[in-house]
């Protein structure tokens, strides 16, 4: 009974709570048992929506976290573009030998090319030209294109066998994202702001922010619905902050409207919707008095947050030479920081700029650049903050490179396709053992040999860390209970601390 | 908990969902949302999934013995029934639902269960698929209140409820709430104290009287050309348009011709089931017509994929999947999205089904791919040139032109060839025209003809031709006007349509939905759980279009019905407009949904009727102010003893803006247009270059409909995605409507919004008598038609004086202000008073009732 229809019912129910919260009525009667029922009530997707946001937004859904928690927070540092794990993290020697050989039909398969390498008449094989060299006390093997990711490779977990089946950017990143490659699903943050709840009251729960590279790279077009919040709620999604005069859109009051002219609107505005409400026990009017009154709070919060003035000259020198620039990767980094330290519960960062399908070596090095010192240096600055450990830091992108060039070959340029059936990600922070890595892929880093990660599993190792058995957390749409692991997904127990 | 759960009971009894223990059990109300959650996903219509064998969603099977010869359910025997034997069970092993499903039956779900088959198991077949009869109209005792049969139905059930319809909304609320409803536009003040005198003069003569007024003023709305705008607002959600293709590329297409058809056939009432067919088989139908061809954009509308690396087998079977799913939600309101991959576990649709759709949609002429290639704003195959009449005959001309040069040229040839020995002979005449010649061809002229070869002979007459002047002129004449032909292609707008493949692609299934993996060849069919379509009706899109919108059809009526509905009530009777499967919502009102569903039969469609029918009802008349009470009894308005309130969407909240301040261009029609966006907002997301910058309109382009506004699929105009527009990637059939403090600062600091509120301040200051009392008074009026009440001017009144004061201290804040938006102020209003007037539009179009459609 409960399940059919939630949505709306609880919507009504939850501006209920909030009315009479702010208006400091007395709630009686049978309704406010029945109220209590409904929130507590798990099978309820709605109920559980409406718990999430007014009524108990710092402890999210009733009943979760379902697991301890091991991290509280998640900053996904997302390398939009796919860079090469052959160049970066996947250490392959062999390969030295077989430059430009081709790749021996076996290995290849079936695996469907995409539009762009379908024709080439050969598939020489390409290997890196970057050395590599061993770290840490577990001596993982790192490309010199990561010399400051090496400083910190006691604290990440590398794996190199996360897999998906999207050969596109778009499919890619959406799978990448919401654990479906079609649109219309929930992103992950919009998932954990739904289930977790906020830890702010005056920032939203899942931020994202999008950084230009330095270098004259092709960047990845990305999509607003890639942090959407699909059927959820569109209160989920995730809210973009920008570089620039307005951090979140339409943060600045006109010219002229200075805050104290501000703040007596509001107060206008509020009397007269208090007047309309008298007679009425509508109880959107008092939720949307609650919502300007939020949005004057945050005019406050977000500029403050972002104004990175206050941030010592050693800050500045870890997170690199971009990280004074606005709107870098490395200034987003530190805000990230800012951000969790805030008690926001999802920071996504995108870096885009990776799609190498032609000159490759000149291209990455630029990225590199943009991302190794600031992500290295975020570890280690939540670290010595005592937050590394309640947050789960995630650095990769939607799917690997192949090892065979794209276009000419020659001893110092190549070009590098998708490559969707092995690829290497970083994890560190809450619940991950540090200084490992998981997993094994043949020697031209094609397939996988040994344990393989689906994006599925990775979805439902985060989820898992932050405290969620990801079968559970379900929204109930168009008839049928939708998780974000679909109905996949196996925790990879091997990354666990 | 248990007291809890009996709180939980009386609460919702109200809401006319509940179970009543005294009355007899009903299996669509009562067992089959059970069965259907708890069981179905192993014993359901999905054979491939099926546990056990046992399928419990038919009788039949449910009720025969299985192999080891145990009955899961026997009729009237609780005792031999294993199902209920094992809900009971307390082996974690036996007991089902399994414990790892999450999925575990409550006390009072397993009594139901109980009670069911012991009293004999009945099934029935699910609502949706029955097809509707005229419920008997009832009649209610001492009913003064009802004004169409609508109400009569409502009445009934909250006589049953013991409750009372409220009080009609006061004439102005009214006159808004329909004019937004029915145009997405506010009416004027002026209008408003017509229709309230009219209605007032119309009560001496009784009720009837009073339902005329309405009835006409409701006509008189339906005339009106923006009518078609905003019932295309919702026709455009759910065929996903948009002006870019979608997915990472994301550049512009040409579809726009197609809203505008719709417009237009909202606009003159084309009846529902030829809207229908004209949109999915127009270019099926006899000679069909430009607009017929330009109808079928519909179904190009899903998005296209210009990605580098697509293979274009991939895409193809999105595209028809999209339309599969699209036709599916719009017109038979089911999902049937699962059984792309596999048998539905829910409703009765199989993967079979699922493909036997697809075949219809699989025989359009198009690539699968875009056309990244070709210039920017070529559409992708196939689309139709829609030349303006001077693209037309300048065409025309040319051509002409072309063919009368061809001509000229052919001319040419003949005499050349006629001259062409003498030519010979004049060149070699002297020692000087010789040396003019190349020295090929000098060479070859000094020899004797008949050592010339065909190369040779070639060379010369091509000389010959290069160097005539007449010629020359001609063919110069024949390049430019190729390239004027060209560039006239390329201006001319397109629009994307339908068009099938001489030859028939075949269709199979696809194993577990994957494009590469063929399995058993279907060809076009309806679903096997519905009416079959009449065997005269021709196996393609054509038949298809008519076999949804034939009379004895179970959804299509109740599902166009009920979005009606939900248009002018804000949720649906089926509040799952999109799912009138078994996971589905139940309707409030079920006997009236039918009853509204064979109205619009009979009425042959006629959308504005069932809307007339509606809007005129004393339900959708009444106040909706609600009392503690009601609120706590109904809070969702179940039962309709108060009449419908929801916030503004995203498109008609600033089309109230620009209408109230007198900025709005009403122009219908025609290209999208781009108004105020942040800036740097695409620069971030996409690419940043090339069609991803966002050039802000001028001028009208600023102030035209939101309809209008240019939607870009991977980055939707910011303010519309705040209200909760959706990205048009998909078939959307309604909106969330949230309440967020995004909405605050869009409404409160968007330049959109601060120039309408100073250009409402103008007409304020200019439009009304001196005094601020009148002036805010005549504001109010405009934004939100009712008269103020003596405290709200009062208290609007004390925050303008107190402003002024400020401005009139910081008169450089004031001159701020004024500059925002592209429109001037005119220029001989005060500038302190214009400002604070400006801050105070600002809080009137703040108001929770204005975002508001009461």
């Amino acid at each position: 009974m409960a399940e059919r229809g939630c949505y709306d019912r609880t919507m009504a129910l939850q501006t209920a709570v909030a009315r009479r919260q702010f208006l400091g009525r007395q709630m009686t009667g049978p309704g406010v048992l029945a109220l209590a029922g409904l929130l507590t009530d798990t099978a309820s997707a709605g109920a559980r929506e409406n718990s999430a946001v007014n009524v108990a937004s710092a402890t999210g859904l009733p009943g979760l976290p379902h697991l301890i928690a091991r991290a509280k927070r998640v900053i996904w540092l997302t390398q939009a573009g796919a860079p090469s794990q052959l160049d970066l993290f996947d250490y392959k020697p062999q390969l030295r030998e077989r430059f430009n050989t081709d790749l021996p039909n076996s290995v290849r398969g079936e695996q469907r090319l995409t539009g762009m390498t379908a024709g080439q008449q050969r598939f020489p094989v390409c290997p890196s030209v970057f050395r590599f060299g061993q770290h840490g006390a577990g001596g993982m093997w790192l490309s010199e294109l990561l010399p400051h990711t090496a400083k910190i490779a006691d604290q990440i977990c590398l794996i190199r066998t996360l897999h998906t089946e999207a050969i596109n950017h778009d499919p890619a990143m959406t799978l990448l994202q919401t654990g479906h490659q079609l649109a219309g699903r929930p992103s992950l943050g919009a998932w954990l702001s739904y289930g977790l709840g906020s830890e702010n009251a005056n920032l939203p729960a899942f931020v994202v922010m999008i950084s230009r590279p330095s270098g004259p790279t092709n960047a990845q077009p990305l999509h607003e619905r890639m942090w959407g919040s699909g059927f959820l709620s569109p209160r989920y999604q995730g809210v973009r902050f920008s570089p620039g005069k307005d951090p979140v859109l339409y943060l600045s009051d006109p010219p002229g409207i200075i805050r104290q002219r501000r703040r007596g609107m509001l107060d206008d505005v509020a009397a007269l919707n208090r007047l309309h409400g008298e007679a009425d026990a509508d109880p959107e009017i008092a939720a949307r008095l609650e919502q300007y009154e939020m949005a004057f709070r945050m005019q406050r919060s977000v500029p403050e947050l972002t104004d990175l003035s206050s941030e010592s000259a050693a800050v500045f020198q870890a997170y690199g030479p971009e990280s004074q620039k606005p709107g870098s990767f490395a200034a987003n980094c530190i805000l990230a920081r800012r951000l969790v330290e805030r008690g926001v519960r999802f920071v996504q960062l995108y870096h885009r700029g990776w799609d190498q399908h032609g000159s490759l070596p000149s291209g990455i090095r630029s990225q590199c650049y943009d991302t190794d010192q600031p992500s290295a240096a975020l570890v280690r600055d939540l670290q010595q903050r005592g937050l590394l450990d309640e947050t789960l830091v995630i650095w990769g992108g939607e799917f690997g490179r192949t090892v065979y060039s794209q276009g000419t070959l020659t001893a110092t340029d190549y070009g590098r396709d998708h490559h969707p059936r092995c690829y290497s990600i970083w994890l560190a922070g809450g619940g991950i053992r540090g200084g490992t890595v998981w997993g094994e892929t043949d020697d031209f880093s094609w397939n996988v040999v040994r344990d393989p990660v689906h994006v599925h599993d990775l979805n439902a190792t985060v989820l898992q860390l932050l405290g969620i058995q990801h079968t559970a957390l379900t929204y109930r749409f168009q008839g049928r209970d939708y998780r974000l692991t679909d109905v996949h997904g196996t925790m990879v127990q091997g990354v666990l601390a | 908990m248990q007291f809890i759960a009996v709180c939980v009971g009386l609460f919702w009894s109200t809401t006319g969902h509940s179970l009543r223990a005294q009355q007899a059990i009903s299996f669509n109300r009562d067992i089959r949302p059970i069965l259907s959650n708890h069981c179905f996903a192993c014993h359901g219509p999905d054979a491939a999934a099926r546990k056990g064998g046992l399928r419990l969603d038919q009788r039949d099977s449910a009720t025969q013995a299985s192999e080891s010869g145990l009955l899961a359910i026997a009729p009237g025997q609780i005792g031999s029934s294993q199902l209920i034997t094992r809900i009971h069970s307390v082996d974690p092993d036996l007991v089902m639902p399994p414990p790892e499903t999450s999925r575990a039956l409550s006390d009072a779900q397993k009594s139901l269960l109980e009670r069911w088959i012991a009293e004999g198991a009945q099934y029935q077949p699910h609502w949706s698929l029955v097809p509707p009869q005229a419920a008997t109209v009832p009649i209610v005792a001492d009913d003064r209140w009802s004004r169409t049969e609508i109400d009569r139905f409502v009445l009934a059930g909250l006589r049953s409820q013991q409750l009372s319809p409220a009080a009609p909304a006061a004439p102005s609320i009214l006159l808004r709430r329909l004019s937004l409803d029915l145009i997405g536009l506010p009416p004027t003040p002026a209008e408003a104290d017509a229709f309230s005198r009219e209605l007032q003069e119309a009560a001496k003569q009784g009720a009837a009287a009073e339902d005329a007024v309405v009835k006409r003023w409701i006509d008189h709305l339906f005339k009106s050309p923006h009518y078609g705008e905003r019932m295309a607002v919702d026709w455009l959600d759910a065929a996903r348009y948009a002006d870019t293709n979608g997915y990472q590329v994301d550049r512009d297409r040409e579809l726009w011709a197609w809203r505008d058809w719709v417009i237009a056939a909202f606009n003159r009432n084309q009846p529902f089931d030829q809207f229908t067919i004209e949109q999915l088989a127009g270019d099926l139908l006899p000679n069909p017509t430009q607009a017929q061809l330009i109808a079928t954009g519909f179904h190009r509308n899903h998005m296209l994929n210009e990605e580098g690396g697509v293979i274009p087998e991939e895409f193809l079977a999105e595209y028809c999947a999209d339309r599969v799913e699209t036709t599916a939600a719009i017109w038979l309101g089911q999902t049937l999205t699962c059984a792309r991959c596999h048998d539905h576990k829910y409703d009765a649709f199989t993967q079979q089904d699922y493909y036997g759709l697809y075949a219809f949609f699989h025989n359009v002429n198009e690539q699968g791919i875009g056309n990244y290639g070709a210039p920017i704003r070529r559409n992708a195959p196939p689309f139709l040139p829609l030349p303006t009449p001077e693209q037309t005959s300048r065409r025309k001309e040319l051509e002409h032109q072309l063919v009368q040069l061809t001509q000229k040229l052919q001319a040419v040839a003949v005499r050349l060839q006629a001259e062409q020995l003498q030519w010979e002979q004049q060149q070699v005449a002297s020692a000087d025209s010789l040396a003019k010649l190349p020295g090929d061809v000098a060479a070859i002229l000094l020899k004797p003809a008949a050592d010339r070869s065909p190369a040779d002979k070639q060379r010369i007459v091509d000389h010959q031709q290069a160097t005539d002047m007449e010629r020359k002129t001609l063919v110069d004449s024949e390049a430019s006007i190729k390239k004027s032909l060209t560039e006239l292609e390329q201006q001319t707008m397109t629009t994307l349509i339908m068009e099938e493949l001489p030859q028939p692609r075949e269709t199979a299934i696809l194993i577990r939905g994957q494009y590469a993996k063929r399995g058993a060849v279907v060809t076009a069919n309806t679903p096997a759980s519905l009416p079959a379509m009449a065997t005269d009706l021709p196996k393609n899109r054509l038949g298809l279009a008519r076999w949804l919108v034939s009379p004895e059809h179970p959804l299509t009526s109740r599902v166009i019905v009920n979005i009606l509905w939900q248009q002018l009530f804000g949720h649906g009777l089926v509040r799952t407009s999109e799912d009138f499967g078994v996971q589905g919502e139940a309707p409030d009102h079920p006997e009236l949904l039918d009853w509204l569903a064979v109205e619009f039969v009979r009425s042959g469609w006629d959308v504005q009727h069932m809307l007339r029918l509606m809007a005129s009802s004393a339900v959708y008349r009444q106040s909706s102010v609600v009392s503690d009470q009601l609120q706590q009894r109904d809070p969702e308005n179940r039962q309709l003893a108060r009449g419908p309130r929801f916030r503004l969407q995203s498109e008609f909240l600033r089309d109230q803006a620009l209408a109230a301040s007198g900025l709005l261009v009403r122009k219908i029609g025609g290209p999208p247009v781009k108004p105020y966006h942040p800036p740097g907002l695409y620069e971030q997301v996409t690419a940043g270059s090339g069609t991803n910058s966002y050039v802000e309109g001028k001028g009208e382009d600023l102030y035209r409909r939101s309809i209008y506004t240019y939607w870009k699929r991977s980055v939707p105009h910011p303010a519309m995605l705040l209200f909760d527009s959706p990205f048009r990637e998909a078939c959307t059939l309604r909106r969330s409507r949230t309440n967020t403090p995004l909405q605050a600062l869009n409404l409160l600091n968007d330049p959109t919004w601060v120039e309408a509120a100073r250009l409402l301040a103008g007409r304020m200051l200019s439009e009304a008598g001196p005094d601020a009392a009148s002036q805010l008074r005549h504001g109010f009026r405009l934004v939100l038609i009712r008269e103020p009440e003596a405290r709200e001017l009062t208290l609007l009144q004390a925050g303008y004086e107190r402003v002024l004061q400020e401005f009139r201290a910081e008169p450089a804040q004031a001159d701020e202000l004024l500059k925002v938006g592209a429109t001037r102020s005119v220029e001989s209003l005060p500038v302190a008073e214009l400002a604070a007037m400006t801050v105070s539009a600002g809080t009137l179009l703040n108001l929770h009732e204005t975002v508001t459609r009461e």
